[in-house]
């Protein structure tokens, strides 16, 4: 760039973009500076005086805090002479005077900032004979973290982290001076889906996770990095393995996704990974007892139903699985002469979202570079946390907002415009006429305009969105992110000949359809709006097969389940996120007993049935995976291992979806949504997770529930012989009448939206369960 | 909320007075202080609702300033300066008579709630050194004698009003300047004299 400055760093000659931090522009030149409260994704703040330096100044040398001042043409600086040194063994003198130094059984020994720096700038001893300062050590301030006020250095990177970051500032300073101390307001705990990231950049052991606390030594973890698969943000993380467990996962700082930080689902949802109840052996259901068998027996029995080519086969497949494995199953179904139209994907929203060669797909980094943002989809904080972390993140920029409601409510108090129940009707559609809303026009007309776009909920029509698509496209200078949610469903849109969803499987699948069902990594049973529909088909079909990591309610059901590899760690493969970005996902422990990647099992049974010409090992199917794609942007491994592809590869060919885009009936006042934690089978065997996902409860505003007369903070939902207690929160957001759901929560699999429910007032306050 | 309506409709005056909300925190602890004595966790809760910010980013500015009180404090407020200027012209005697007095230790309250001493930092009254402040109404010029009056004074009259300027007449000695705002109406609490926050009372 022309316009760079030129700075002289210890004899040095660098060169920098205006404006930097001096911190920043000496790291980009390879000068490290060491720093406790600098972080880059953070506003400085200039806590921790680690990072003096020496400026010369029409005054003479002088020493300035390079966190927080930014560099100048012709600025001469030293960052190792005799006073920079002494002034770094100054302040780490002054940190350590009431640090603890409980080194031996601090969880950050050996990976901690302070004890390093110490080692490299310190004074070497320690003159303080005096008594330290004590606190109760540690105090819980979630029910995940935990925070040890004597170890803190006061850098206030958790507290900014919260404020400007997460926006969910339950932690600050209390205190002045000596006294000042980290923590939250009685009883309001650090209640926030993004607390881990605390954790991570805590530069001492202060704040710890319940987790990974006394786990390990850094020393012994082996790690590897790979992509989360929680949602299709497809965060950067790295694994954290000792003595073949997963203990950790940590953001890793991919510049175009995550940006270093991650949700607290996608941090600690791997516990279940070492859960003792995970299957181990495929089992066999006769005469209704489940067996232990081998997988050579599944191959042979399944072979005999293959074999006979009458006979009709079905997959319906989960959204967690790899680009790779999508292909094996693509590859197979074809090989059964299936013609691409009998895979399913398990999602409950599934439409043909706004994909063609003439809308121009979103990146999320063009949220930052537009003028306004668009969002009218179901709740970002929920659904894709870190991609409503990104959203925060380009209004702090100066980025205009404007929100359809009613989903996204939480997105309504940094919003420009937000469009609640007088524009946007209980269903999802949009009463006014959108061209002459001039709230939005002014924010959009002929600006670079990035939307995210997706179904609110289930009963929103396609013609809803189109509406406001067409408008914004007519209108703007559109690009757009198609906002689906499940783990990797792009990789699917890719991959497979064709994707529909649980919707059309409810309505095309019965037994005069198909004789055998593979399900795989799916629990619809348990989890999607059209629980009873699906259960009643798969208990229909003759043979069922559940390729899982565990029994639930759907693998329970199958006649054969096979034992399967996370794709958490367990196996290696690619992700495709939301702005089809292609990433690696990596293995870093054995999977339990005899389980097995999904394209192995698939490979195997090929091979049993003497298939010719199908993928034979992972490198194939990662290679036909992108067969159609331009040479420089095929996510292959080999292209994927390149330094400069470590962040992924963007291609975004139009997927294939087929879907048969009618919209679902629901009663008028009811909608339906994920929470980030529900009580998903793998939610509920990791600990952390399975704290926080438990409650059940329907939401809705203050007027609607006093139309119900509800006053106990409890109800019952009563639906044929169902009955459910629950509780019910305020959200004043919320339209008059309507009434949220959380899908993935306990029991709320057993009501049916189309008809009626009935909502009574409850005055016992024990949770009934389901008759 | 434990704010009667009267103190809310006096909270949401203060906070119109701002372009932005969370600027009133300031004066709405001083609200809250002269309510109670002290910020109670009741009365963060309500200021966090009024003014748009978290419970805890208003506890964080409220241990931060000294003023702000987090114990109740006495019907009087001693605060006896410590600083050079003061302690060069004796405060340290002064600060002795106090505690005799009261029986009180640094930051301390009696059981009767009638006294809170403070030792604190410069007042700003260096000129007239040694000096001490009720209810932040400054006298300068002090004696040991003075003090001790002043002290008894107080308790026996417990006057719920104090006026630095009577103050100063009743006990005070020499004054650096005439500092005082011209219309100086007192205070009669814990919170210094802010007409808005009815901390003050015109002057009969
Ligand atoms: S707890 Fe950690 S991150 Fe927070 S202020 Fe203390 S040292 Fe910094
Ligand atoms: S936002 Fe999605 S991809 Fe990122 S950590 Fe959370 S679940 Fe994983
Ligand atoms: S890193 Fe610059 S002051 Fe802390
Ligand atoms: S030193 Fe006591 S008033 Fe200034």
């Amino acid at each position: 760039m022309s316009d760079n400055v030129k700075i002289n760093v210890n004899g040095l000659q660098i060169e920098s973009e205006p404006n930097k931090l001096l911190i920043e522009a000496c790291e980009d030149s390879g000068i490290h500076i060491p720093r406790f409260c600098w972080h880059k994704r953070l506003d400085p703040v200039g806590m921790c005086r680690m990072c003096l330096v020496e400026v010369e100044t029409p005054r003479g040398k002088m020493l300035v805090p390079s966190c927080t001042t930014e560099v100048s043409d012709e600025m001469v600086v030293d960052t190792e002479s005799e006073i920079v040194k002494k002034a770094q063994e100054g302040v780490l003198e002054f940190l350590l005077i009431n640090h603890p130094l409980d080194c031996p059984i601090c969880d950050k020994a050996g990976e901690c900032p302070l004890q390093d720096q110490t080692m490299a700038y310190g004074p070497g001893e320690s003159r303080f004979v005096e008594e330290k300062r004590h606190f109760e050590k540690p105090i819980p301030i979630s029910e995940i973290i935990l925070l040890d006020r004597e170890r803190c250095i006061l850098c206030a990177r958790c507290t900014r982290f919260s404020d400007e970051i997460s926006g969910d500032p339950l932690i600050e300073f209390i205190q002045r001076g000596n006294k000042t101390e980290v923590n939250t307001f009685p009883n309001e705990p650090f209640k926030s889906y993004f607390s881990g990231n605390t954790v991570q950049i805590c530069p001492v052991g202060a704040l710890t996770s319940t987790s990974y606390r006394f786990k390990a030594r850094p020393w012994d973890l082996k790690s590897t990095r790979s992509t989360c698969n929680g949602c299709s943000m497809g965060c950067s993380i790295e694994l954290n393995s000792s003595q073949n467990k997963m203990l950790r996962i940590l953001g890793v700082d991919n510049e175009h996704t995550n940006q270093g930080w991650l949700c607290d689902r996608g941090r600690y949802n791997f516990e279940y990974l070492n859960s003792d109840q995970r299957i181990k052996a495929p089992l066999k259901k006769t005469e209704g007892n489940r067996e232990e068998t081998t997988l050579q027996d599944v191959y042979s029995d399944l072979s005999k139903i293959i074999e006979d080519r009458s006979n009709k086969i079905t997959f319906l497949l989960g959204s967690n699985l790899t680009n790779e494995e999508f292909t094996s199953f693509n590859e197979f179904s074809n090989k059964l002469g299936n013609n691409d139209n009998s895979i399913y994907l398990n999602e409950d929203i599934l439409f043909k979202g706004f994909f063609d060669e003439n809308i121009e797909n979103a990146k999320i980094e063009d949220l930052n570079k537009s003028d306004a943002i668009i969002i009218w989809a179901e709740d970002l904080k929920e659904t894709l946390p870190v991609l409503y972390l990104r959203v925060r993140q380009a209004v702090k920029n100066g980025v205009k907002l404007v929100v359809f409601g009613h989903t996204n409510s939480t997105l309504a108090d940094i919003s420009d415009v937000y469009f609640g129940g007088e524009t946007v009707s209980n269903n999802f559609e949009i009463v006014k006429d959108i061209s002459k809303l001039k709230e939005i026009k002014e924010h959009i007309k002929d600006k670079n305009v990035t939307a995210i776009l997706g179904k609110a909920s289930p009963n929103q029509s396609d013609q809803s969105l189109e509406k406001l698509f067409s408008y914004l496209k007519d209108n703007s200078n559109l690009k757009l992110l198609n906002a689906f949610n499940g783990g990797n469903s792009f990789g699917a849109f890719q991959t497979l000949g064709s994707v529909k969803g649980n919707r059309e499987f409810s309505s095309e699948i019965s037994k005069e359809t198909t004789d055998l069902l593979f399900v795989v990594g799916a629990d619809p049973v348990g989890k999607s709006i059209f629980s009873s529909n699906i259960k009643n088909i798969i208990d229909e079909i003759p043979t069922v097969v559940a390729l899982d990591l565990f029994i639930h309610e759907t693998s329970e059901l199958a006649d054969y389940i096979v034992p399967t590899s996370s794709t958490l760690g367990e196996k290696e493969g690619t992700f495709t996120n939301i702005e089809f970005r292609t990433s690696r996902i990596d293995k870093l422990i054995p999977s339990p007993g005899q389980a097995l990647s999904d394209w192995e099992f698939i490979s195997g049974l090929s091979n049993f049935c003497k298939f010719e010409g199908m993928s034979e090992s992972l490198k194939d199917l990662n290679n036909k995976s992108f067969d159609s794609f331009a040479l420089d942007t095929k996510p292959t491994f080999d292209n994927l291992d390149k330094p400069r592809n470590l962040d992924g590869i963007i291609n975004t060919s139009v997927p294939n979806i087929n879907t048969t885009d009618e919209s679902i009936e629901f009663s008028d006042s009811f909608y339906v949504g994920k929470k980030l934690y529900g009580d998903k089978v793998t939610e509920r065997h990791s600990k952390s997770i399975s704290l926080l996902g438990s409650s059940q409860f329907i939401e809705g505003s203050e007027s609607t529930f006093e139309k119900y007369k509800l006053n106990s903070g409890k109800c019952i939902l009563v639906q044929e012989n169902i009955e459910i207690t629950v509780s019910y929160k305020i959200n004043p957001s919320l339209p008059d009448s309507l009434i949220f759901f959380p899908k993935n929560r306990r029991n709320m699999n057993k009501l049916d939206f189309s008809k009626n429910i009935q909502i009574l007032p409850s005055h016992s306050m024990e949770v009934l369960n389901v008759n | 909320m434990s704010w009667d309506d009267k103190l809310i409709k006096q909270a949401k005056k203060i906070v119109k007075i701002y372009p932005q909300k969370r600027s009133a925190l300031g004066p709405l602890l001083h609200l809250a202080q002269s309510k109670d004595g002290y910020i109670s966790d009741d009365s963060v809760s309500v200021i966090s609702e009024l003014v748009g910010i978290t419970e805890v980013q208003v506890k964080s500015v409220s241990t931060f300033y000294s003023m702000y009180k987090q114990e109740p404090t006495g019907k009087y407020l001693l605060s006896v300066c410590k600083s050079i200027s003061c302690e060069i012209n004796n405060s340290n005697s002064i600060i002795d008579v106090v505690k005799d007095f009261t029986g009180l230790s640094n930051n301390e309250t009696d059981e009767e709630g009638l006294f809170t001493f403070e030792a604190v930092e410069c007042i700003g009254a260096c000129g007239g050194a040694p000096a001490i402040q009720v209810n932040y109404e400054t006298v300068e010029g002090l004696s040991t004698e003075n003090t001790l009056n002043l002290c008894e004074w107080l308790k026996n009259e417990t006057p719920d009003l104090v006026v630095a300027d009577e103050l100063q007449n009743k006990f005070g000695g020499t004054k650096s300047f005439d500092w005082a705002i011209s219309d100086n109406s007192g205070t009669t609490g814990s919170v210094p004299g802010f007409q808005t926050l009815n901390t003050t009372k015109d002057k009969k």
